[in-house]
């Protein structure tokens, strides 16, 4: 008896054939990226069998993006060679991270099976979709056979009610339920959020969707409302209809009321680690990171421009901004929040991975602490063992960055 | 694999929610297998690892707590495992990513909710996975949940790889 959404679009897309607890399904769309690629293109040239469908992947060059080792370079290039030779049509080039690109495309719609080569592939739940992450290994058996092996996740409801005050976000959110439930509080199960009242805009929903894996969910989606249908019709022109027959049953269902909100801290070394901003005011930060694939979209760059705009950051404070792909830079430009951000003193990094999952760019030294809107802060993630990372949102992030130590967003808002 | 045969190594003991930043600092990344294992050895320094800081010639196995191989997809982290000599985890539960990829790369993943607590770092250690059975230093036994016959299926071949190679050739 398969649970939730999730269960009804894995059921929908099984093939038929069953070992033990797992069936094989058609996959819709895939993703990789360029660490993943390069580890497995040895044992995928070695299979000589062809790619499954070459206008259903997306291959990313975001991590080493531009490359700053010889090594890096080297992978990358035999990356794009293995791209180019193949003629893929959809390889994009330090446009942005993998998880922002692909839900930039017109590939990823509700109701699809989505898998990619990062434990993050989870965001392009937001659209309605199953998406789930795997390593190098099950990648290379996806792209060849367009299938893979999945077992059937029992699935939470979480009923979003309220409305969300202003100084609150997705990322709030989603830290408010990691604090609850702790790293492991959703392991191998589907969260199935539903949006009542429309609060919650679709880049937060991203964030949301992004940082499910870290309490060990396979999967995080919105149950598609008038926000996808919106999102969808501005990026592809139009929508289709998008409907479920029947009940869906579930586990467990969790209320969760938007208007009590508060801006969450998710403090070192954890991302269930959390407490409000409020209870650990004060604490010295070295430096601020705006980006990453759960805190770099156009709205956080919004939040972030709305606080320091007109305001100076603190003496000695490093303000790292990364957009989240290309086209939200240029759009954050078109919308003067670039300019808001620089004059405050805030320095632009191109879009890619590298200050959140320390391979380059930001890197923290022993002592130091940085806030960051990204998705993890285990010990040694953006640098040196002996620093520390804060996650929050871009708007605590910005008052941070203004004061020099952790700030609630209420108090410059 | 050969179910029928014992795997037996000397333990390697971690506790709960360990994440694979931890286990293989992102740093490590790398397709060059000695950079690969520099990065075992500088997260064992991170983890406290109380064994020395080389591995036993006999191989590891590792006995872990909740969660364990969380965050990070890299399978870097266990293919630098692997070639440090791991031949299995027995863990309380698994991260989802993790229990796939050592699956995928031919390394039993066990759970076994009760030895944690009866082992130290560089105990020898045995296991059966024919007979889903732990054996300890003190002779003491213990039981394991059994492995999904898909999971045999692709342990049996020595991995997804080969297992691919099985559905495509038949070889």
């Amino acid at each position: 008896m398969s649970e939730g959404l999730t269960g009804a679009i894995i059921e929908k897309h099984a093939d038929g054939r069953h070992e033990g607890s797992y069936l094989s399904v058609r996959i819709d769309f895939l993703m990789l990226h360029d660490p993943a690629l390069a580890l497995m293109l040895h044992d995928l040239k070695a299979q000589a069998a062809p790619i499954h469908d070459k206008s259903r992947l997306l291959v990313t060059i975001d991590h080493f993006a531009p490359a700053s080792t010889i090594e890096r370079a080297n992978l990358v290039k035999d990356v794009l060679a293995f791209a180019e030779q193949q003629g893929l049509p959809h390889c994009l080039v330090h446009q942005g991270i993998c998880h922002q690109v692909m839900v930039e495309g017109p590939w990823v719609v509700p109701g699809m099976l989505v898998v990619g080569s990062d434990s993050h592939t989870t965001t392009a739940g937001a659209l309605g979709c199953v998406a789930t992450g795997m390593g190098s290994t099950d990648m290379l058996y996806c792209m060849v056979t367009g299938t893979t092996w999945l077992q059937m996740p029992a699935a939470i409801r979480i009923n979003l009610t309220g409305e969300l005050p202003l100084h609150s976000m997705g990322k709030d959110i989603i830290l408010d339920l990691l604090g609850a439930t702790g790293e492991a509080g959703f392991l191998y199960q589907a969260l199935e959020f539903y949006d009542f009242n429309c609060q919650v805009s679709m880049d937060d929903r991203f964030a949301i969707c992004n940082m499910v894996v870290e309490a060990g969910a396979k999967n995080g989606l919105f149950f598609p409302d008038s926000v996808t249908r919106s999102y969808c019709e501005a990026r592809d022109g139009q929508a289709e209809a998008w409907e479920h027959e029947g009940s869906i049953s579930y586990s467990n269902a969790l209320d969760l009321d938007l208007s009590a909100m508060l801006p969450k801290i998710a403090s070192p070394h954890s991302p269930a680690n959390v407490m409000n901003v409020a209870d650990a005011q004060g604490e010295t930060i070295h430096q601020v990171f705006i980006g990453s694939c759960t805190g770099g979209r156009l709205r956080d760059l919004e939040m972030a421009a709305r606080v320091l705009k007109g305001g100076r950051v603190a003496p000695g404070m490093r303000l790292l901004v990364s957009p989240a792909s290309q086209r939200i830079y240029r759009e954050s430009i078109d919308r003067g929040y670039v300019q808001a951000i620089m004059d405050a003193g805030g320095v632009m990094l191109n879009p890619s991975c590298g200050p959140c999952g320390g391979i380059d760019k930001g890197i923290l030294a022993a002592g130091e602490a940085c806030l960051s809107t990204s998705n993890r802060n285990f010990q040694g993630r953006m640098g040196d063992p002996a620093s520390r990372v804060f996650l929050a949102s871009a708007l605590t992030a910005a008052a941070t960055a203004l004061r020099g130590k952790i700030t609630d967003p209420r108090e410059v808002l | 694999m050969d179910f029928h045969a014992e795997i037996a190594g000397s333990v390697w003991l971690l506790g709960d929610h360990v994440n694979t930043d931890m286990l293989h600092p992102p740093d490590y990344f790398s397709l060059d297998a000695d950079r690969m294992k520099e990065g075992i050895r500088q997260g064992r320094r991170r983890l406290k690892a109380a064994a020395a800081a080389d591995f036993a010639a006999e191989g590891i196995v590792i006995v872990a707590g909740e969660n364990f191989g969380c965050g990070s997809s890299r399978e870097t982290s266990v293919r630098a495992l692997a070639a440090c000599g791991l031949k299995a985890v027995v863990a309380q539960s698994f991260a989802r990513i993790f229990h796939r990829s050592l699956t995928n790369l031919g390394i039993p993943a066990l759970v076994c909710r009760d030895i944690q607590n009866h082992v130290s770092d560089g105990d020898p250690i045995a296991l059966s996975i024919k007979d889903g059975s732990i054996t300890l230093r003190s002779e003491q036994r213990y039981g394991c949940a059994a492995l999904d016959p898909h999971v045999m299926k692709i342990l049996a071949c020595g991995g997804l790889v080969a297992y691919l190679q099985k559905e495509l050739h038949g070889l």
